[in-house]
């Protein structure tokens, strides 16, 4: 028996979610139908109201409800250091740190050879144009450790020096408070590699 | 008939996620080649797997199952201090890249394994990357009976240094034709494996860019692709 059309339509909807196939989708779509009609009103709320409103920051190119975001407008953050992230959800950890009073780049992604994620789909020539206001004075690579994250910061590096900008890397190496003896033997020898004068 | 393999060494060439939870890890095995397994929850906040399935570390690694089925249950680290940085690493991605278009699914290739194994590591002590990867390139398209023998006419005669020569596709090298375009003394140091001479290095990347643009077909290769954008910002 065929579903009716706007059941399809919403579980064919559904699959747009990263990870979710056929039968995760029509899971959520009888869940949030029968059992939460009024979570399902929220969603369709919050997506249209999302979409209508966020965009991404003109400056740092996260997601923005205004041209220049909270972060990028701050006076109290400092200007002249640059941190370079892959998504929103790395952003946030670092200012959980509150460790970091500098402003941001989001890339949205990393360059992915292997998946033709290239520099035109990542935000690598907004971050040169960013990096160029005159204010910035450090660029702070805080990609992902992995090969991907290690790519970018290399290319985002290269292009960012050859234009007279001063560029660091986030360092890597054991955990705090960590001890060679529960540590992975890649990270004790990345951190060996990556050692530093004391 | 299901299959059980334990401790095979083996690179992972690629990861990509499947599922909510799970990766799709292909991998380049010594005893079974090429393969795609299932890293079942390799997702999920905490688990360790994960930061091991990355590409160029030398790992052992433990699956079950057949078909697309098969399923990883343990990866171990190997050790050593290969770390690919720079152009190095985007090079470390262009061999797995011909390693993921051009190696069948399932074929052990033992001595290409090993030269893999040599190739990252020249990637990751040596200043010139170039040799490394033609010497890779020949090693891979030979190894699957793509390119023929550099050290000899495809007739039999000898090759003489100061000459030029053709190459023919499934053949191999040529009396001079219309396109004679190798040397005689370059298509003698491929064979021997001796990339020392600059010339050599220049002629045989544009043979490999012939026999592999052939192989490979029309879908050009991302990484190739991706430094040529890389360049124009
Ligand atoms: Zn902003």
């Amino acid at each position: 028996m065929p579903l009716p059309g706007s059941l399809e339509t919403l579980i064919d909807a559904l699959r747009a979610l990263p990870g979710v196939g056929p039968k995760s989708a029509a899971r959520m779509a009888y869940h949030l139908l029968q059992r939460d009609r009024n979570g399902a009103a929220r969603l369709a709320a919050g997506l249209t109201h999302a979409l209508d409103k966020l965009h991404h920051c003109q400056r740092c190119n996260n997601f923005s409800e205004t041209p220049v975001c909270d972060t990028c407008a701050s006076p109290r953050r400092d200007a002249r250091q640059l941190c370079v992230v892959e998504m929103p959800t790395d952003l946030n950890r670092l200012e959980e740190t509150q460790a970091y009073k500098g402003l941001y780049f989001v890339l949205m992604g990393r360059l992915s050879p292997l998946d033709g994620i290239g520099p035109r789909e990542i935000g690598l020539e907004r971050l040169i144009e960013r990096a160029r206001d005159g204010v910035t004075e450090e660029v702070i690579l805080a990609t992902n450790f992995t090969a991907e994250g290690e790519a970018t910061a290399h290319y985002a590096s290269e292009l960012l020096k050859a234009r007279g900008l001063k560029v660091t890397r986030i360092a890597r190496g054991l955990p705090a408070g960590g001890e060679l003896e529960h540590v992975d033997g890649m990270t004790i020898a990345q951190a060996l590699l990556d050692r530093r004068p004391a | 008939m299901s299959e059980r393999v334990d401790g095979d060494p083996a690179f992972v060439l690629h990861t990509r996620p499947w599922r909510e939870t799970s990766l799709i890890v292909d991998i380049f095995s010594r005893h079974h080649g090429r393969l795609g397994l299932v890293a079942r929850g390799a997702r999920r906040a905490g688990a360790a797997v994960k930061a091991r399935l990355i590409p160029f570390q030398p790992l052992t690694l433990s699956w079950f199952g057949r078909g697309q089925l098969r399923t990883l249950h343990a990866a171990e680290w190997q050790g050593g201090g290969l770390m690919l940085r720079g152009h190095a690493l985007m090079c470390g991605f262009y061999l797995n890249e011909l390693l993921l278009r051009l190696l069948p699914e399932g074929d052990a290739h033992e001595t290409l394994f090993d030269h893999y194994t040599l190739a990252l590591a020249d990637l990751n002590s040596r200043p010139e990357v170039e040799p490394v990867l033609r010497r890779f390139e020949l090693d891979l398209l030979t190894e699957l009976g793509y390119a023929q023998s550099l050290g000899h006419l495809a007739s039999g005669g000898v090759i003489d240094p100061e000459a030029r020569y053709g190459y023919e596709i499934g053949a191999g090298v040529i009396p001079p034709n219309r396109a004679a375009g190798y040397s005689g003394r370059a298509l003698l140091a491929l064979a021997a494996g001796d990339f020392s001479q600059p010339n050599t290095l220049a002629e045989g990347k544009l043979l490999m860019r012939a026999l592999l643009a052939h192989y490979l077909g029309d879908k050009p290769l991302a990484t190739r692709q991706l430094l040529i954008d890389l360049q124009r910002l």
